[in-house]
């Protein structure tokens, strides 16, 4: 098959810099002090695309697929290795190179579009095209020093997409103007695709990679782990962000856990836990803001999925248990157990008590021992961020224990319905014509 | 080395763009804009002959006019070679953004430096009638004088430019350099002032043949040493291609520095 784009063993390194100095004195007093960490961004990645494919890379953050995005473009190179590439690139990875504040708009149309290799006659060609496709008719007189950053980036966008290049290499598909646009943006890309460009897209949005993708990449600290179909590569991504993601949060609650437990004796007066823990935990936690007079007090809080293993990333409408552990410092006449849960931009989203729901507590023994479970049938929640608090009170005035943000969770969903919860429901809708209401009958 | 070529080729329009850019930029939001071009030699030329014919009277007939046809040259290569040193660090907003043959930067500074050059020279051949200079048909040898001294600063200012952007301090040490530069070239003295025994020294100086083949034509009204000249632009050439090589190799890494 015929590669485009053509990368074999390509190594790249940068170094960081202690303290940034390079000048000839230095160089030549200092040459044997070393001034700088190497870090090896990319370690040997081979990887080859064919004319007319649309290669997606995934990874997180600190991966290296940024880095190797710019290699494709020319504007560094590899350390080792090589980058081969077959045809007119064109990127939108920054946006606006070159522009002049004090030329006006079709002024910096010929200069930028220059820069991307193009001759007078082939911009002329296009210059309305780019125009029409900025929608920034009126304004194109006018230096871009005016312009607002949104008309400066739909200019930018608009050149750079329209200079029809044979590779368009993308880093996030961009968040330019408004939906209308973005929109426009994303059938650009498709007319791309259909007409034979290649196409490179670095981005965390796994829905749009696997609507646009014919095959993903995975790189993982610098290594491409996997090269394939879509649908294979993000399943075995997830899964190991997913599981990588559970081990840390694990590790996190067991240890906040503990450090509840090792608290000494609670002291009545006590407003907040403060000081961290010493000891060599590598791990530094915030302990958990904390009131209450510890009449009562929470020694463990887990979230589970329904066998009874912790977890910290639920889909939503999945089946999940809260449990807390107390132990029982002195005897109490009312016993109340709460549970609440905030998104993580603090909208109070659910709450609710064994008062509310008429929950007997009168539990009898002292000491360690006493369970809590709230058993959540459907956690609704929408896609999101959140986290619990949990208290223990009389029901009235007094709190025994109260702890703010003790668990940070995670709610996915395949479903992008937006808001707090997910309501039951089911569409109806009149007058469908045969085949939709067969459809609809089918579900 | 023909890849390189067909690909500057293809980046004509950006080379075009970047000359005509130097140019307007220049004198950009001035009131006289691009007229500046042709008032500041002639500004220039008014001071010297102020200066020389009142101040400090040189025992050289139409002394303004004998430093002025020189100076004219000798301000396209110190400028030019002077803003090649920040040429690349200056550009970083699109060095680091997209890829270009880098080679157009310098090529597209120095062109405009060769045209600002012979505008100069318009307002030079009005000041040699004013002064009674006749205009000969030495003239014929100024454009390949031109060019060649279009190659030798081409070569220096790529040299130039790629070496500051891994060693800063050059563009200062280049003011310097330039200076002494200027007054071991024969500009405001003539040649022949120079002892005997170092005159021969004088002439290892690339810029003391280019210097009096300007004089030559443009002062004296005869053709320059055409053997000196061939030794000119072999060396130009020499230099041309040694600056492209070391800019060659140094540009792959001019992103990440600057």
């Amino acid at each position: 098959m015929d590669c485009v784009i053509e990368a074999a063993d390509v190594w790249k390194m940068f170094r960081l810099y202690h303290d940034r100095a390079p000048t000839l004195k230095e160089q030549v007093l200092f040459s044997h002090r070393r001034k700088y960490d190497e870090l090896w961004v990319l370690k040997g990645v081979d990887l080859k695309v064919e004319k007319g494919r649309t290669l997606g890379l995934i990874g997180q953050n600190g991966s290296g697929k940024s880095t190797f995005l710019k290699l494709l473009t020319r504007i560094i190179y590899p350390d080792r290795g090589n980058v081969k590439i077959k045809g007119k690139v064109s990127s939108l990875l920054e946006l606006g190179a070159g522009f002049h504040p004090d030329f006006s708009g079709l002024e910096n149309i010929y200069m930028n579009a220059a820069i991307f290799g193009l001759t007078k006659k082939e911009i002329d060609r296009r210059l309305e095209e780019i125009i029409d496709f900025s929608e920034l008719e009126e304004f194109i007189d006018s230096p871009v020093r005016t312009y607002s950053s949104g008309m400066y980036m739909r200019l930018a966008f608009s050149i750079a997409i329209n200079v029809d290049p044979d590779i368009l290499l993308v880093d996030e598909i961009l968040a330019v103007g408004d939906e209308g646009f973005q929109k426009k943006c994303f059938n650009k890309m498709k007319s791309f695709k259909s007409q034979g460009a290649t196409i490179v897209i670095v981005s965390h949005s796994l829905g749009q990679l696997e609507m646009l993708c014919d095959e993903l990449a995975w790189l993982h600290e610098g290594v491409l782990l996997e090269q394939g179909v879509p649908a294979d590569v993000i399943g075995k991504y997830r899964t190991e962000v997913f599981a990588a993601e559970d081990r840390r949060a694990e590790t996190k609650s067991r240890l906040q856990a503990e450090h509840v437990r090792e608290e000494a004796t609670p002291d009545p007066e006590r407003n907040s836990l403060d000081d961290p823990e010493e000891g060599d935990i590598p791990i530094e936690i915030t302990p958990p803001k904390r009131r209450g007079n510890g009449s009562v007090e929470i020694t463990g809080v887990a979230f589970m999925d329904r066998s009874g293993r912790g977890k910290t990333r639920f889909e939503s409408g999945e089946p999940c248990v809260i449990e807390m552990r107390c132990h029982k410092h002195k005897p109490v006449d009312n016993l109340v157990f709460g549970i609440a849960i905030y998104r993580n931009d603090d909208l109070w989203c659910y709450g609710t008590n064994t008062l509310i729901d008429r929950q007997p507590t009168d539990v009898q023994i002292m000491g360690d021992g006493i369970v809590v479970r709230v058993n959540i049938a459907k956690l609704n929640l929408v896609e999101g961020e959140y986290y619990l608090n949990v208290a223990c009170s009389d029901g009235l005035a007094t709190e025994y224990d109260y702890l703010v943000r003790c668990l940070d969770f995670t709610v996915y969903s395949q479903i992008k319905d937006v808001g707090v919860c997910r309501l039951e429901h089911r569409w109806e809708i009149s007058g469908l014509n045969d085949r939709g209401a067969a459809v609809a009958a089918e579900r | 080395m023909l890849s390189v070529l067909r690909e500057l080729y293809a980046y004509r329009e950006m080379y075009k763009n970047m000359v005509k850019r130097n140019l307007r930029t220049r004198y950009k939001a001035s009131f006289f804009g691009f007229l500046w071009t042709f008032i500041n030699p002639l500004l220039q030329l008014v001071v010297y002959s102020v200066v020389f014919s009142t101040i400090m009277r040189m025992n050289i007939k139409n002394y303004p006019m004998f430093l002025f046809v020189v100076l004219l040259p000798w301000i396209f290569f110190a400028n030019t070679t002077q803003e090649a040193t920040g040429l690349i660090v200056s550009n970083n907003n699109i060095i680091k953004k997209v890829y270009f043959p880098r080679e157009i930067l310098p090529l597209a500074s120095t062109t405009a430096g060769l045209v600002n050059l012979g505008l100069s020279f318009l307002i030079a051949f009005v000041a040699l009638l004013l002064f009674r200079i006749p205009l000969t048909l030495s003239l014929a040898a100024l454009p390949l004088v031109m060019i060649l001294e279009f190659i030798f600063t081409l070569g220096v200012s790529l040299l130039v430019a790629a070496i500051t952007v891994y060693f800063r301090d050059v563009e200062h040490i280049w003011g310097i350099l330039m200076m002494a530069w200027f007054y071991l070239t024969p500009i405001v003295y003539p040649l022949n002032v120079a002892p005997g025994k170092y005159l021969k020294y004088l002439f290892l100086n690339p810029m003391v043949t280019l210097t009096e083949a300007y004089r030559d034509i443009l002062y004296y009204g005869v053709f320059p040493y055409f053997p000196g000249l061939g030794v000119f632009a072999l060396m130009s050439c020499f230099v041309l291609v040694f600056g492209y090589l070391v800019f060659r190799r140094l540009s792959k890494g001019f992103a990440e520095q600057v």
